[in-house]
């Protein structure tokens, strides 16, 4: 197969563009398809100061890569969730790659914040990874907020947005089908959030790493097993298989004609409280975190 | 004889001979968009030759938490 752009040896081939490039030709193939999804959604711009979520896996450090090469301004923050030997490795992963780039990192621990996941596992009788995820995402944004940057990145991509969907689309679930897409504004104590590689797949960011030689957390969590996602992606790789460019056409639809319609159901929810432990927003008096937290503590 | 190491597993195969990189995939019941199909410093694409010998490695992409 030969490359699309400049007739050399392909060592890529994309069934979903009907194309192969060479390397080169897809690093620069990648980066547009980056660009794209920041400017198409409008999610941020080179004098905003972005905050992005680096767990040492292949689609966070490829996209620190990737925004850095564009020439936009990011600090990293990695959380290190205390979990043995995993937590370890990422952070370790990420400090090595954030040194050696002359990265902006800060690492936050979540056994610091009272919250670490091995005991949050122990007592908590619900599935660790969403829970995990929750408080994650607590804490990613409540650094983005208290620190004044204007955005938060993630290494969500085209598999990870379509997976989500289809989850959200089986539950009908309303209030998250009105709130997923590349780019979440900014609300009250919330940062804007963003997914700058919405337009790329996972098999996409695993090239760009092999191809610049990132070298990124391959095990995967030792909590993960049975992790509803994987089994969605397989469903989604079937059907993308027999339909190259399914996912993309899955999740760009529904962006543009999906997810208007839930926004105007989702205008009609009462607006969000601040948690009366930590101030941040939640739907009740106390947030899911801080619930969490009075659990480790009793 | 063509030595073929999964790296998500540790796992080794041998093969005598495979004809292209989508035989492999085949043999190993992969699709070409779920692994990264590596030679030396290069990737494969599916359409490439192998023949009767080398080193491959397979590189699951999908993240698994």
């Amino acid at each position: 197969m030969k490359c699309r752009r400049c007739s050399e040896l392909a060592q890529v081939r994309l069934p979903s563009h009907h194309t192969g490039f060479c390397a080169p030709c897809f690093e620069t193939y990648f980066l547009r398809q980056v660009e794209r999804g920041i400017h198409e959604h409008k999610q941020f711009s080179k004098e905003d100061r972005v905050l992005l979520a680096v767990s040492g896996g292949k689609d966070s450090l490829g996209l620190l890569l990737a925004l850095t090469r564009l020439g936009y301004d990011i600090t990293a923050l990695h959380i290190d969730l205390g979990i043995p030997v995993s937590s370890q490795g990422a952070r370790a992963t990420v400090e090595a790659y954030c040194a050696a780039h002359s990265i902006k990192l800060h690492v936050l621990e979540t056994a610091e914040k009272g919250l670490p996941i091995p005991e949050v596992k122990k007592r908590v009788n619900r599935p660790i990874c969403s829970v995990c995820g929750k408080i994650k995402r607590h804490w990613f944004n409540r650094f983005a907020y208290e620190n004044g940057y204007d955005v938060l990145a993630t290494g969500h991509n085209l598999d990870d947005e379509v997976a989500r969907l289809f989850a959200n689309t089986l539950r009908w679930d309303q209030a998250y089908l009105a709130g997923q897409g590349p780019v979440s504004p900014a609300e009250g104590k919330f940062v804007r959030k963003v997914k700058p590689l919405c337009r790329l797949t996972e098999y996409e960011t695993a090239v760009w790493c092999f191809l610049n030689g990132i070298e990124h957390v391959l095990a995967a969590c030792p909590y993960s097993a049975g992790a509803s996602f994987t089994g969605h992606k397989k469903l989604l790789a079937d059907l993308e298989e027999r339909s190259p460019g399914m996912k993309m056409q899955f999740y760009e639809h529904f962006l543009q004609r999906g997810k208007p319609a839930f926004q105007a159901v989702r205008a009609e929810a009462p607006p969000l409280n601040e948690c009366a432990r930590c101030g941040y927003p939640s739907s009740m008096e106390v947030c899911g975190v801080c619930r969490i937290k009075d659990q480790l503590e009793a | 004889m063509v030595r073929v190491l999964i790296e998500s597993t540790g796992e080794q195969r041998e093969f005598r001979a495979l004809k292209s990189v989508t035989q492999l995939l085949n043999r190993l019941g992969l699709k070409s968009t779920e692994v990264l199909v590596i030679r030396g410093r290069e990737l494969l694409t599916p359409d490439r030759m192998i023949g009767h010998e080398g080193e491959i490695r397979i590189r699951h992409v999908v993240s698994r938490g």
